[in-house]
Order: structure tokens, then C-alpha cells, then sequence
């Protein structure tokens, strides 16, 4: 088994496509990290005193001061008026100076990093595609099958390299990507406390979970289908037509709004995710006779676990089904 | 001698390959089944290169992929030196060389690269990759890459793939196909030079003459049955004829034809052909009757002939099974 990991591990090193996406999970995070370091960077203090000069700013300026409650929040603890004027001088100055401040909260929860990690697992989605989709295109899985009939080792030699390459490559570009947003924060004298650090690698670690389980899943697909872009086509069509289909489904009785895809795979990256679904509430909710209070809250969460489960059977599933085909189907 | 599904299998040699009711069905798009293999007993003894002739679509191509694991058979049994298979096909899968069908390997990489894979595969050092390249006379090309080969560099890699190995038993199936006169003939020294050195080489191919020259026995299939195995010689002995020379060619004719030996008219009039196993018979017969034998010489037919026969007559559902000698 050992010699199989080793050939799928250089299979793997000596394809061209794989090697292009990887490259493409390491340049698209780098260029993403330096398009929110510019778009972020720091209004400059000629930049300031040209912004707050226009005479619109400098009137927005003086209702701060003098009504500082309805500009500024949280509103100032302080009443002095020179912090107040500077308090106001910078909310002005982000809402007219036409850039945001780097918040690590943000980035975490809405920001890049989920942006990030949405392109890292479709690209090592896409590398577990067509690693194998490669094999049944040019024809060579039938000469491996020559030289090691055992399938199911075959299978999982190849399905461990694409999961551990998956992980491994994902794990470094997001822990890269998230310490570089670190840095920059730090480097700006920005808030990088409360725990804010340590729950962007906690987000990080799941995101690459994601995309290893996004590399099997690929993998797997495609060794069911035996072609890249039927994978493709079929992940596409599902993503199209699932969620609407899983929709519809939920009209015709109870919600089924926990089972959509994205809701899960969310839940999964950030732990935990809260949504509305008012398609299972009582009548009276609707009607106002009556109906209110905790019954008629149609706020939802859904855990880490959740998503997990749900994801980790769609995958198993996927992998049993693959499996199971490769063994049994005649390979051209 | 032992009869399995009225074909002669000789089991004092050890068999190689051995298949016994094999059948293959495939489901079309339509739901129909189409039988591609029909209860084909194939039985390959061990040495010697071994041809496997069929018109196209005979199921060839689809009993040697049965063999080697890559499509599973609906029913029958197959063995591999004496393994059962695709169960212990692991076991034996080392002593095994092949090329079914064109010869597949990843476009993108190197002749090397895709030999290196392979051979890692199976635990054997990079240096059986310089020997296999050399062996095919790749040398100095198994650089470039597989899609830059013309189609008969790809037939030589894939041999060179089969001897990683150093197999016991060679499958090639079409392994001239795409070569120049001269690849051609290298590869049939090749495959005929590993037949005398011990190795056991099933040859698939509809190339007559080839089989005629390289192999040294042969069995011959038709929509997925056997309808004929032995050695080469046994079976263009097969069915022969004799031209008789006389100097009454009708009187011997009845003579003949009366003691069961069919005749037909010869290229003159002093002459006819008898179809006989035994010519000896011929002579005792025509002396019996006073007639002297002018001349008679065998007339050998080509394996092309043979085959040709052959299958026609399984395409008008004539055959029944034929086999000749010992070799299979």
C-alpha cells in the first residue's frame, strides 16, 4: 500500500492540470490578502485634511459634535470635545473617505477569510476532479489496473493522496492567508484581541477540513461518473436545481430549509449559524390572533455538528456509492 | 485427452490460461442483452506463442479483458496458471503482461514518467524502466511525451510496459497495429524470441499471416465461441486436400466418393482433389481397383483460407467445434 501512496503522490505531482490549480490556491488567497490590505490601508493625512475640507464633511463635522449620539456607535463614553471632535473627525472620515478599517472580526465571520476558504475547497474540489478524471479520459486507470487489480486499494491509495493534499495545501494557504491579515491588523495598531485571532484559525482548521472533504468528495464523483465534467455537470445542476428542489419539498409539509447545502456548509465553517424560517410557524403567528413570543420566533441554529453530520453523510454516501461502482463496473 | 463442451483438451501439459463456459452479456442502452462471449472454453498450454484469431466484434478483446480483471464475466470460470480468477488474480497478476486494445497511458507525461509509475507500482527499481526502453528501442525518445509518439512509439510502450514485469504470460492484443514493415517485423522477432525463451504469448489478432508465422498453436473464435484450437499445423492439416493425378479421373472419383473421401473436379482433366486425412487410404483404394496413381501431393491451405472458411460457415450457423491435435 505504501508504493501505491507513493506513485498516486507522484501521479499527482507530475499533472500539469492539478499542479495549475494548486498554484491557483496559493495565488488567488495572495492576491485576495493584497486587494483588502490596499482596499484598507490607512487614509493617508493629506488624504484626511483633503476629505474633511469639502464643505459637505466639515458640516457633517460640526451635527457630530453637537449630536454625537445619532453619528457615532457605541456612543461615546467620553463628552470631552476634543475627543468627541476626533471621534467624529474618523466616522466621517470612513464614511466620506470612501474606505473601510481592517476589522479581524469582520473578515472572520463575513469578511474574506469565508471568501477565501470558498475558493480554496472549490479549487482543491476541482484538483480531486480531475486528478482521477485525467485516468479514465486518457484511458490509463484500465494499464494501473494491470499492475494492482485490487481496486478498493487503488481507490483508497488514490482517495487518501487527493485528501491529504487537500488538506495540507488548504491548511497552509488559509493559515497563511489569516496570519497575513494578522500581521497587516498588527501592523496597524488595530484591535487583535478577545480571542478574535484564535477563532479566525479555528475557522481556518474547519475551512480546510472543507476543502479536503471538497478534494474526496470531487474524487469521489468522478470516479462514480468516470469523467471530470460530468462531475462538474452534475455538481452544477445540483447546485442550481438542489436548493430549489429541496425548496419545493418543503412546501408540500414541514421545513426543509435545514437541509440546504450552503446553510450546512456554513454552519460547518463558522461554527455556528443562525437563520429564519418562518415556513413551519403556527397560523396565529401570521394572523396576529394571538400568536407571539417564543413560538412565533422563527430564528434557527444550526451547530458545527449539524452541518457536519450532514456534509459527512452527503460524503460518505458519495464515497460508498463511488466505491462500490469501481468495483464492480467493467473499466474500459 | 479429456472433452470439455465437445472440445479436446489435452491436460497432460499444464494450461496457462484456462477458461471454461465463459460468458460475457452486455446490457445495451436499449435494455437489450448482447452476448459477446457464448460458453468459449479457451485453454492455453504453458510455452510457445499462442494466437487468438476472430473477425472483429468475436469478443476477443472482451475475453482478454475478462482475464485480466478489468470486465467481470456473467458466468463460467477462468484460471490463470492454474488460479482461479479475477479471485487470486493478485496472486498472479505479477507474472502477467499485457496490452488490450490501443495502448493507454497519460498523454502529458513522459514515456518514462508513465513507465516509472507503473514499475513503482509494483515495487520493481527504475533501472527494469531503462531495460523495458531499451528492450522496444525507445531509447533516447522515452523523454518526449506519450502524445508526441506516433502510434507505433505508443505500441512499443506499451510492450516496453509489459516486461516491468518480466512476465510468465504475455497478452498482446493488436500488437503490430500502427507499425511500420520494419517495427512490425521487430516486434514479431520479439514476440517470437520471448516464446522460445519460455514465455507463454497470447497473441489476439486478425492478421492471418501474422499468426501463421509467430505462433506455434492457435484458436479460432466467432461471435463469441470457439469453433476451432490446435497447433498451427494441425489445423491448416485440417480439412486438407490432395490433388490425384490419373489417367482416369472419373472412375476414381466414384471409387472414391463411394468409400467416403469427397472429391471435386482439379485444375485439368487428368486431375481431381479428394479431401482425406489419410492419403495412404487413397493410394490402397485406387490400387485395389487397377487404377495407377499418376501423382499425389497435398495441397496446403493457408490459415487465412482456413479461417475464412470457418467463420462463414459460423455466420450460416454450420459449425459445430473443431479441434486438432494436442497443443490445445
Amino acid at each position: 500500500m505504501r508504493a501505491l501512496l507513493r506513485v498516486e503522490a507522484t501521479r499527482l505531482r507530475w499533472r500539469r492540470a492539478v499542479v495549475l490549480l494548486l498554484v491557483a490556491a496559493v495565488a488567488l488567497p495572495a492576491l485576495i490578502l493584497a486587494s483588502v490590505a490596499w482596499s484598507t490601508r490607512p487614509v493617508s493625512e493629506a488624504e484626511q485634511d483633503q476629505i474633511l475640507s469639502q464643505r459637505y464633511a466639515a458640516k457633517e463635522v460640526r451635527r457630530c459634535e453637537r449630536d454625537p449620539e445619532n453619528f457615532l456607535y457605541p456612543a461615546p463614553v467620553s463628552t470631552d470635545a476634543a475627543q468627541v471632535e476626533q471621534a467624529c473627525r474618523a466616522q466621517i472620515l470612513q464614511w466620506y473617505g470612501g474606505r473601510a478599517t481592517l476589522r479581524l472580526e469582520a473578515e472572520t465571520r463575513e469578511g474574506s477569510l469565508l471568501g477565501v476558504v470558498a475558493v480554496v475547497g472549490l479549487l482543491m474540489l476541482l484538483m480531486g476532479t480531475t486528478f482521477v478524471g485525467h485516468d479514465w479520459n486518457s484511458g490509463s486507470m484500465s494499464n494501473q489496473l494491470l499492475f494492482e487489480p485490487r481496486r478498493a486499494r487503488v481507490w483508497a491509495a488514490k482517495a487518501a493522496v487527493v485528501t491529504l493534499v487537500g488538506a495540507l495545501v488548504a491548511g497552509t494557504v488559509l493559515a497563511a492567508y489569516w496570519t497575513g491579515l494578522w500581521g497587516l491588523a498588527a501592523s496597524r495598531d488595530l484591535a487583535t484581541g478577545g480571542g478574535v485571532v484564535g477563532d479566525g484559525f479555528e475557522l481556518v482548521a474547519r475551512g480546510a477540513l472543507l476543502a479536503a472533504a471538497g478534494a474526496l468528495g470531487g474524487y469521489a464523483l468522478t470516479m462514480l461518473f468516470r469523467s471530470t465534467v460530468a462531475t462538474i455537470g452534475v455538481l452544477f445542476a445540483v447546485s442550481v436545481v438542489g436548493g430549489t428542489l429541496i425548496g419545493l419539498l418543503g412546501s408540500a409539509g414541514g421545513s426543509t430549509e435545514r437541509w440546504q447545502p450552503q446553510l450546512n456548509v456554513l454552519a460547518f465553517v463558522t461554527n455556528e449559524l443562525r437563520y429564519y424560517d418562518e415556513s413551519d410557524l403556527p397560523e396565529e403567528c401570521f394572523t396576529g390572533r394571538g400568536g407571539s413570543g417564543e413560538e412565533c420566533n422563527g430564528e434557527r441554529v444550526l451547530t458545527a455538528t449539524d452541518g457536519g453530520l450532514y456534509l459527512g453523510a452527503l460524503l460518505l454516501g458519495a464515497g460508498a456509492l463511488s466505491l462500490g461502482s469501481y468495483r464492480r463496473r467493467d473499466v474500459p | 485427452m479429456s472433452t470439455t463442451n465437445g472440445l479436446a483438451v489435452d491436460t497432460g501439459h499444464d494450461l496457462v490460461i484456462e477458461t471454461t463456459a465463459l460468458r460475457k452479456e452486455f446490457r445495451t442502452r436499449k435494455g437489450q442483452t448482447r452476448v459477446a462471449v457464448q460458453g468459449l472454453d479457451l485453454a492455453v498450454p504453458a510455452g510457445g506463442v499462442h494466437g487468438f484469431l476472430g473477425p472483429n466484434g468475436s469478443g476477443k478483446t472482451t475475453t482478454i479483458r475478462m482475464l485480466l480483471g478489468l470486465a467481470r464475466a456473467t458466468s463460467g470460470t477462468m484460471r490463470l496458471f492454474g488460479r482461479p480468477v479475477p479471485d487470486e488474480l493478485p496472486a498472479v497478476v505479477g507474472r502477467v503482461g499485457a496490452v488490450v486494445e490501443s495502448p493507454k497511458f497519460s498523454p502529458n507525461l513522459t514515456g518514462r514518467q508513465n513507465l516509472l509509475l507503473l514499475s513503482r507500482s509494483i515495487g520493481a527499481p527504475d533501472t527494469r524502466v531503462d531495460e523495458a526502453v531499451e528492450t522496444v528501442g525507445l531509447t533516447g525518445r522515452d523523454g518526449d511525451r506519450f502524445r508526441s509518439y506516433s502510434l507505433g512509439m505508443k505500441q512499443r510502450l506499451a510492450i516496453a510496459a509489459t516486461l516491468l514485469k518480466d512476465p510468465a504470460l504475455l497478452i498482446l492484443d493488436e500488437p503490430t497495429n500502427g507499425l511500420d514493415p520494419a517495427g512490425i517485423r521487430e516486434i514479431r522477432d520479439t514476440i517470437r524470441d520471448l516464446g522460445e525463451r519460455g514465455v507463454t504469448v497470447l497473441l489476439s489478432s486478425h492478421i492471418l499471416a501474422e499468426v501463421q508465422q509467430v505462433c506455434t498453436s492457435a484458436t479460432i473464435i466467432g461471435n463469441g465461441r470457439l469453433l476451432a484450437s490446435g497447433t498451427v499445423a494441425d489445423l491448416l492439416a485440417g480439412g486438407a486436400a490432395y490433388r490425384v493425378d490419373v489417367a482416369a479421373p472419373d472412375a476414381a472419383r466414384r471409387l472414391l466418393e463411394a468409400a467416403g473421401h469427397p472429391t471435386s473436379p482439379g485444375p485439368d482433366e487428368r486431375s481431381f482433389l479428394v479431401e482425406t486425412e489419410e492419403p495412404a487410404e487413397v493410394t490402397r483404394l485406387l490400387g485395389e481397383a487397377g487404377i495407377w496413381l499418376e501423382g499425389l501431393s497435398a495441397q496446403r491451405q493457408d490459415l487465412e483460407s482456413y479461417f475464412l472458411e470457418l467463420t462463414a460457415a459460423d455466420t450460416l450457423g454450420q459449425t459445430g467445434q473443431t479441434s486438432m491435435g494436442g497443443a490445445a
